[in-house]
């Protein structure tokens, strides 16, 4: 037998202004199952939840409707309240007769008959709730990052140092990312390498974080608390163990001319290499698609010079499993390639700045190890073409960035303070060199980036021009650069040794297919969804996957490393406790009735129902721990057999038929 | 009367609006925060998402005498839950047309997008609604003014089946099958068109395939009895190749335990000449007409028992708790029934058209049946069971189902 409490707010003024609340009250006395029925000035104060206690307590009372504000307002209090005396908390429901009765209504006779309305449907509702336990769930306290960069560094040293392992997984032989292979970040102008290696040895010796370089994620299984992640630990065909990384191997490898990643083409490697020097692992690793030995069974040399006997050219890949409670995606960026054919149709490309057909046409981070004391040059710049010092440079910023023409509508954050960067190193390098910007804007809207762009123009003369290029041609070893100066509305020729484009930032190959395996969202670029763009930032609709860095959009290295610990303080919330506390409004299936047709089974979004067999039979089975409650499963259920906690077919029903 | 009391007694609309809790929940409380006035008529209920929203919820609203309907939820792209408002835009691209064709008056039921940033849209549109509903007066589900009189409307003369053919190679393959012992029972008719059952070789002469047979033999395989058989031989029509495509997608036959004897042609594309003339009449005839096929309607759900496509245990028809669908044979249970059997095989029904012939009421289901394949046909240029291996209509989406009537 049903016996509910009724509890009509005023909220002041709010709600008694236009709707008479003793009518209201008086009449929700009447509506079957109600036991009492009262109103009260401020319902959410200390002496209205009081009242609500004292008659939980008094009249023994089954549920609680409160007659207020919204639910997303306070629902929360009256549960809390309930709570505290005793009474479940989903056994409490909030009538909305403020914001969408008392707010939005004059007529004071039809705002009370509404409001009487809403009070039935919602006892009709009230007297059907169950009364709910919030779910527990095992958390496995170790995470998983997923990208090795400045973000995953960051993630995973934060998470470390909670005191949580973390499975750090990396593609590249080395961790370190694109900040490994800047020359001087902005706007301190630090070197790059300087300030990140003393994080990567960090990271690499760190007690707690495990590192799995050159490897991949194959798979993942399983839900928030309890992921279970397969990695693809790609052949190194070098023991790393027994290796001491003294170089011996890649110093007598005859293979010297094989175009490097790290520089992005600038530069050469050998066919067993190290990406670079500060590399952690310090360790090289053999190209199979180069090495003669792997190709052809012939050479070998590395092998015979090894002091330590590490070289296994029979090595193979190898799958391992790791189990996690959590996941960080801090899998970066990558340039939008220029040139006219592009991968993926969505996309155009520049035909007309010569882009791979002119050799002193290069991109921003092809600069940077031009200009990189480590770099192929050693830091000194030398065009591709004859390795002259270059005496005029222009750099192009935009290209591909804000253009709907190519297909990419958003800017790319980074490349004008990077241009401005660009031309005081450049003009730090060669005094007599010019430096020449086209731009449409300048987005410089961190910490000091708007003194650094004035400094690269008014001290280091770097020369800006508001406009556009329209094609760039090569003539007897120059290339001219046709442009045009909007501020003086003329069109403007500059003749250049070398022409830097700022491309447009993207995220890395193959994270649609990363996401896909995790479950997470991704826009039509690829940049990985958040839960909330304001209000969670760095959560995904995933329970248990977090993003970071740009992989999430484009952003510079400060934000990358805010957003890192961002998502480790997530993880550590998530690891405070020995168990998940998850809210039980979530669906289940009656198994008896269940038809296993499995249309549940391919609407749900999280991927949440389990086929299950019984001992006669098939069914879909809920998973509570990754059930985020929408109740799409409900409506394609055609016997329905699958209903949802808070919002039964029996809540619903019984709040239509009391309009009536 | 005065003028006052004329306006007293003026017909106010009664509006229910399903919504979601995460945008247009939201949206109603903005306008509620900026204090955006509409009018007093609707009545929200809360869900967590349109993806929740089923179709008989908008039926049911008519049922306790709204006059309009209203189902809200977050813009694509932006579902709190990733996907929930694709899934109900997808039934509901398929649900309209069936409403359309029972008759309904589509002005009275609405979709839209409504963000939890636009209390200005939520405070624009139930004005509007509101007042649509009014201009258009009381809906009076299911009485029409007019007594509810039938437009003299008889469907044309069907399109000619192609003539039966196969017995022969039929029998011969069933007898192999059954002297084999590859199967354990092939699942054939007799001279009448009734199934029959051949379990020895000699059994296989019997079995026939004429004018009379069309039966859907595959309602025969979700038996637990039949399964136990082992493997089964099953005469099959291609109406019944397409059954078993369905039915495996759902994952209620193993299609290795079934070998399949086909038999008689193809008819081709289905025949939409019978809607076509159906819906040249207007939405009140509509309605009235299938009033009064309605009324004849027992309930004793022959359509449903002969359908393989009709396999669960514990029908909705059947679930009390909540009694979504009145299982007495009143006029709005009758519509709830028939509403929900067809709308239950969108993307699903493969046109064998027996549950029009089983009728015993001789209700015209294939016109319900006809409207929902040729949606299937329209907007996804998809045929039941055509495809094996093929996705099911409802529980996939796409980005770009189509959603012009989407305000």
């Amino acid at each position: 037998m049903a016996r509910i409490g009724v509890f009509v707010c005023w909220c002041g003024e709010n709600i008694a202004r236009t709707v008479d609340v003793a009518q209201v009250a008086e009449q929700a006395a009447r509506i079957p199952g109600v036991r009492c029925s009262l109103h009260y000035k401020y319902m959410c104060s200390d002496p209205g939840q009081a009242m609500v206690r004292e008659k939980i307590a008094g009249e023994r009372l089954t549920g609680v409707v409160v007659a207020s504000c919204s639910p997303h307002m306070h629902l929360k209090t009256f549960r809390r309240a309930a709570a505290a005396a005793g009474l479940n908390p989903y056994l409490v429901e909030l009538a909305n007769i403020r914001e969408q009765c008392s707010w939005v209504h004059h007529d004071r006779a039809a705002a009370t008959a509404k409001a009487l309305d809403i009070i039935r449907m919602t006892v009709e509702k009230c007297k059907r709730n169950h009364a709910l336990e919030p779910i527990r769930v095992p958390v496995t306290r170790r995470a998983l990052v997923i990208g090795g960069g400045v973000a995953g560094i960051q993630a995973a040293l934060d998470i470390a140092d909670a005191g949580y392992e973390v499975v750090l997984v990396e593609k590249e032989p080395s961790i370190g990312g694109k900040m490994a292979g800047l020359s001087e970040t902005f706007p301190t102008l630090d070197c790059s390498q300087c300030i990140l290696t003393p994080r990567m040895v960090e990271a690499g010796q760190h007690p707690r974080i495990k590192l799995h370089t050159y490897s991949e994620v194959e798979s993942v299984d399983g839900f928030v608390g309890n992921f279970t992640v397969t990695i693809r630990n790609k052949a190194r065909y070098v023991d790393i163990d027994k290796c001491t990384g003294c170089g011996e191997c890649w110093n007598v490898c005859p293979w010297k001319k094989i175009p490097s990643e790290f520089d992005y083409g600038t530069g050469f490697r050998r066919a067993i290499y190290i990406p670079f020097p500060q590399a952690v692992p310090a360790r090289p690793v053999i190209d199979k698609n180069h090495c003669v030995k792997l190709l052809k069974g012939a050479c070998g040399l590395c092998a015979k010079k090894c002091p330590r006997d590490a070289i296994r050219f029979d090595d193979t890949d190898r799958i391992v499993e790791e189990r996690v409670g959590a996941i960080v995606v801090a899998t970066g960026y990558s340039l939008y390639s220029i040139g006219k054919e592009q991968a993926d149709p969505k996309y155009r490309g520049y035909g007309e700045y010569g882009y791979g057909a002119f050799k002193d046409v290069i991109d921003g981070l092809q600069f940077e190890r031009l200009v990189s004391a480590s770099g192929p040059t050693a830091g000194e710049l030398k065009r591709p073409s004859d390795g002259k010092t270059p005496k005029s440079v222009v750099f192009i910023s935009c290209v591909g960035s804000r253009d709907n023409a190519k297909g990419i509508s958003y800017c790319s954050k980074i490349c004008c303070m990077y241009i401005a960067k660009h031309t005081m190193l450049y003009r730090h390098k060669v005094h007599d060199g010019e430096a020449h910007v086209f731009y449409m804007d300048i987005r410089a809207g961190g910490k000091s980036y708007d003194e650094f762009v004035r400094r690269a123009i008014e001290q280091d003369g770097a020369k800006y021009h508001r406009g556009r290029v329209s094609k760039i041609v090569e003539q007897d070893g120059k290339l001219i650069v046709r442009g045009a100066d909007t501020l003086s509305g003329t069109p403007l020729t500059i003749e250049a040794d070398m022409v830097v484009l700022a491309t447009a930032m993207r995220p890395a190959p193959g994270i649609e297919s990363l996401a896909q395996k995790l479950n997470i969202g991704y826009d039509e670029h690829g940049f990985l969804l958040e839960s909330h763009p304001k209000l969670r930032p760095v959560e995904t609709n995933t329970a248990g996957v977090f993003i970071c860095g740009a992989a999430h959009g484009p952003k510079d290295i400060p934000e990358s490393v805010a957003q890192a610990s961002a998502a480790a303080s997530k993880v550590a919330v998530l690891f405070a406790n020995q168990e998940l506390s998850r809210e039980p409004e979530i669906a289940y299936i009656n198994e008896q009735t269940c038809a296993a047709c499995y249309a549940c089974y391919r609407a749900c979004p999280y991927h949440a129902i389990e086929k299950v067999q019984l001992k006669h039979k098939r069914a879909a089975r809920v998973n509570p721990g990754l059930c985020m409650g929408c109740g799409t499963c409900v409506a394609v259920c055609p016997s329905k057999s699958a209903d949802i906690e808070g919002f039964t077919e029996q809540q619903i029903y019984s709040m239509v038929e009391a309009l009536a | 009367m005065s003028a006052e009391k004329h306006e007293r007694h003026a017909f106010e609309p009664k509006i229910v609006a399903y919504v979601c809790n995460w945008c247009t929940y939201l949206g109603a409380d903005l306008a509620g925060t900026n204090r955006l006035e509409y009018p007093p008529n609707v009545r929200l209920i809360r869900l967590p998402c349109t993806g929740r929203i089923d179709f008989n919820l908008i039926v049911k609203g008519f049922e306790i005498g709204a006059d309009a309907v209203l189902v809200s939820g977050c813009h694509p792209g932006d579902c709190h839950y990733t996907a929930g408002n694709y899934h109900a835009r997808r039934r509901w691209m398929l649900f309209r047309p069936l409403l359309e064709t029972l008759g309904f008056d589509m002005r009275r039921i609405h979709f839209t997008w409504i963000s939890a940033a636009e209390g200005r849209k939520f405070q624009q549109v139930i004005t509007e609604i509101t007042e649509a509903t009014r201009a258009l007066g009381p809906a009076g589900y299911l009485s029409l003014p007019n007594g509810g009189k039938a437009p003299a409307w008889t469907p044309p003369p069907p399109a000619l089946k192609p003539e039966p053919s196969g017995e022969e190679q039929m029998r011969s393959a069933a007898a192999q099958l059954l002297s084999s012992g590859a199967v354990s029972v092939v699942i054939g008719y007799d001279s009448h068109g009734a199934p029959s059952f051949a379990r020895r070789a000699e059994d296989a002469e019997r079995l026939c395939f004429n004018q009379q047979c069309t039966a859907n033999l595959a309602v025969y395989l979700k038996r637990k009895e039949i399964r136990a058989l082992g493997r089964i031989g099953l005469v099959a029509a291609p109406a019944i190749l397409r059954a078993l495509n369905v039915l495996e997608t759902e994952s209620q036959i193993d299609r290795e335990q079934i070998v399949e004897i086909p038999v008689g042609q193809s008819s081709g594309d289905p025949d939409f000449a019978a809607l076509d003339s159906f819906l040249r009449l207007a939405p009140e005839e509509r309605m009235a007409w299938w009033m009064a096929e309605f009324e004849r309607c027992v309930r004793c759900y022959a359509c449903r028992a002969v359908c393989p496509m009709c396999y669960c245990e514990r029908c909705i028809a059947e679930k009390n708790r909540p009694q979504a669908i009145s299982p007495s044979a009143t006029l709005e249970g009758n519509f709830a029934w028939h509403i929900a059997r067809a709308f239950h095989q969108a993307g699903r029904c493969v046109g064998c058209g027996e549950c029009t012939r089983a009728c015993p009421a001789g209700i015209n289901l294939s016109l319900l049946n006809a409207t929902l394949a040729r949606a299937a046909m329209q907007q996804f240029h998809y045929r039941a069971g055509a495809e094996r291996g093929a996705e099911p209509l409802i529980g996939r989406y796409s980005l770009n189902d189509k959603e012009d009537f989407i305000r």
